[in-house]
């Protein structure tokens, strides 16, 4: 019942975000800001995660593969399981890890402090204010940022597969490119696209719904961060199944 | 100036779950006057002052600012209303990315076509009318608290609005930064001819800047009137919370020194 609750105070908070957003210019100043902290504050993590992820694709790979003869396949794995799968997940995770709980911890204590009644009583459409820049921003860095991830995984994995596990370079590739189209990269853009949504709203909803004191914004902080991840695994597989399905290999 | 209150407050009632915050609270708040607000701790009077503005909705009742009902109103109504206000806040609510001058200056990106250099030179002027001049590019984390009150203050005024709330102006304040608030306000009150509401609970400052007091207790104004009429009042509660303050100034009125 409370879930129901949440959910419902939800649904309006993202009808009270639309309308102001759609009454109000685009604060375009803003939005680039937002888009280049959001990016700068989760690339480095982002490279590292994913290169390291990358390289235990391609271990892995090649132990389940390797017994049965197959290790010339570790590059198919990869483009499955990495590309399509891992790295929207992962930059969806780290941004809502970094970027996210900023964004709920910020507009908590902005609640408990009474600046968001103050924009209020400025006549500042605090929706508007606080949300709308956050919101362009992360549409904006998320898609680049997977495919920043991609990149990143695949070059890690090809490492390994050829200078550690001496795998034959042009076969992990062609295995690579077989299994993957360009297509793939629109479609990971169009899941990271759908991810930003839910993490700034998401992140922003905590942040507006604060309790007050200290436990308030870690609660809140806690909760953008818990909803987000869970939110985008779940949206992950309903739109892999809608995306992917059916194309095979 | 047209003489029919302001804001006018009539039988409102606020809960927050099973807490029963305000029971019926009636009164008119005069034009060009300072009204204050009276009561113990945790009675509901920042409830009450954000009623005004819309910040909070009533479970029953209207609160009018002039022809407006800020309880059945529509955004754009609330809008309209908030541009006449400026607001004070406990803590000044002042934004921490931004410095003391950029704060005062920040509803006037908003609200005005001025150029950059304008805004400046009118946040530095306010900044100066609350006795912070030169203090423009300050950090905000680099104020005191009486600093940051003033800041807010001045940020509540750049617009120059009909109205200005005060939500405990001298909370937290040593007692001479806390005089010297009130002095401010008094003063401002004769320079500007705005309307002030303040929300407090010490009576000492009340007595200090207000024309009329009124007393929340228990979810009710159980005494509203000119300062000597309050002083006077026969309600057992408000003689309990008068013999309290046992440096109480006689009742001849407010006690800002002439400028």
């Amino acid at each position: 019942m409370n879930a129901l609750a949440e959910f419902g105070r939800f649904g309006l908070f993202v009808a009270t975000f639309a309308r102001a957003s759609a009454t109000h210019p685009p604060p375009v100043r803003r939005s680039i800001e937002e888009a280049y902290r959001i990016g700068v504050l989760s690339l480095p993590i982002l490279l590292i995660i994913s290169a390291f992820v990358g390289t235990n694709l391609a271990l892995q790979g090649y132990n389940a593969f390797a017994p049965l003869g197959g290790q010339r396949l570790v590059g198919m794995f990869v483009a499955l399981a990495g590309v399509r799968e891992l790295a929207p997940m992962m930059v969806a995770s780290m941004v809502a890890a970094k970027a996210g709980t900023e964004m709920a911890s910020q507009i908590a204590v902005m609640r408990i402090r009474e600046q968001i009644d103050a924009l209020e009583v400025m006549a500042i459409n605090p929706h508007w204010f606080l949300i709308t820049p956050r919101f362009i921003g992360i549409l904006l860095v998320l898609p680049p940022l997977t495919v920043i991830s991609i990149f990143t995984l695949t070059v890690s994995s090809y490492l390994v597969s050829t200078l550690q596990l001496g795998l034959n370079g042009a076969e992990f590739l062609a295995y690579f490119t077989d299994t993957t189209e360009p297509m793939d990269l629109v479609y990971c853009m169009i899941k990271a696209f759908f991810f930003g949504i839910i993490i700034c709203l998401v992140s922003c909803f905590y942040g507006f719904n604060s309790k007050s004191g200290p436990n308030g914004v870690g609660e809140a902080t806690n909760a953008s961060v818990v909803v987000s991840a869970v939110s985008c695994a779940l949206l992950n597989y309903l739109m892999s199944e809608i995306l992917f399905s059916g194309r095979g290999l | 100036m047209s003489d029919a209150p302001i804001i006018r407050f009539v039988d409102v009632h606020k809960s927050f779950g099973s807490l029963s915050v305000l029971k019926g609270v009636s009164f008119d708040i005069p034009r060009g006057q300072t009204t204050a607000i009276i009561g113990p701790s945790g009675t509901g009077k920042s409830v009450l002052i954000k009623h005004v503005v819309g910040l909070l909705e009533p479970d029953s009742g209207h609160i009018w600012v002039d022809d407006v009902d800020m309880a059945h109103a529509s955004e754009s109504q609330k809008l309209a209303v908030r541009k006449r206000f400026g607001m004070l806040f406990q803590g000044g609510a002042l934004f921490d990315s931004l410095t003391a001058g950029e704060n005062v200056a920040f509803p006037l990106r908003y609200h005005t076509r001025m150029s950059e250099a304008e805004r400046r030179a009118k946040a530095e002027e306010k900044l100066a009318l609350v006795e912070l001049p030169g203090l423009y590019d300050r950090p905000t984390s680099a104020l005191s608290g009486g600093q940051r009150k003033r800041v807010g203050l001045a940020r509540a005024i750049v617009l120059e609005p009909e109205v200005v709330l005060f939500d405990e102006p001298n909370s937290g304040l040593d007692p001479m930064t806390s005089d010297t608030i009130d002095a401010l306000i008094g003063r401002m009150k004769q320079e500007l001819g705005m309307t002030f509401v303040v929300i407090t609970h010490d009576i000492v400052s009340c007595l200090n800047i207000a024309d009329r007091i009124g007393m929340l207790y228990d979810g009710k104004l159980i005494e509203y009137g000119t300062v000597d009429q309050f002083l006077h009042s026969n309600q057992a509660i408000v003689r309990d919370f008068l013999k309290r303050n046992a440096d109480l100034p006689p009742a001849s009125g407010p006690l800002i020194p002439p400028p």
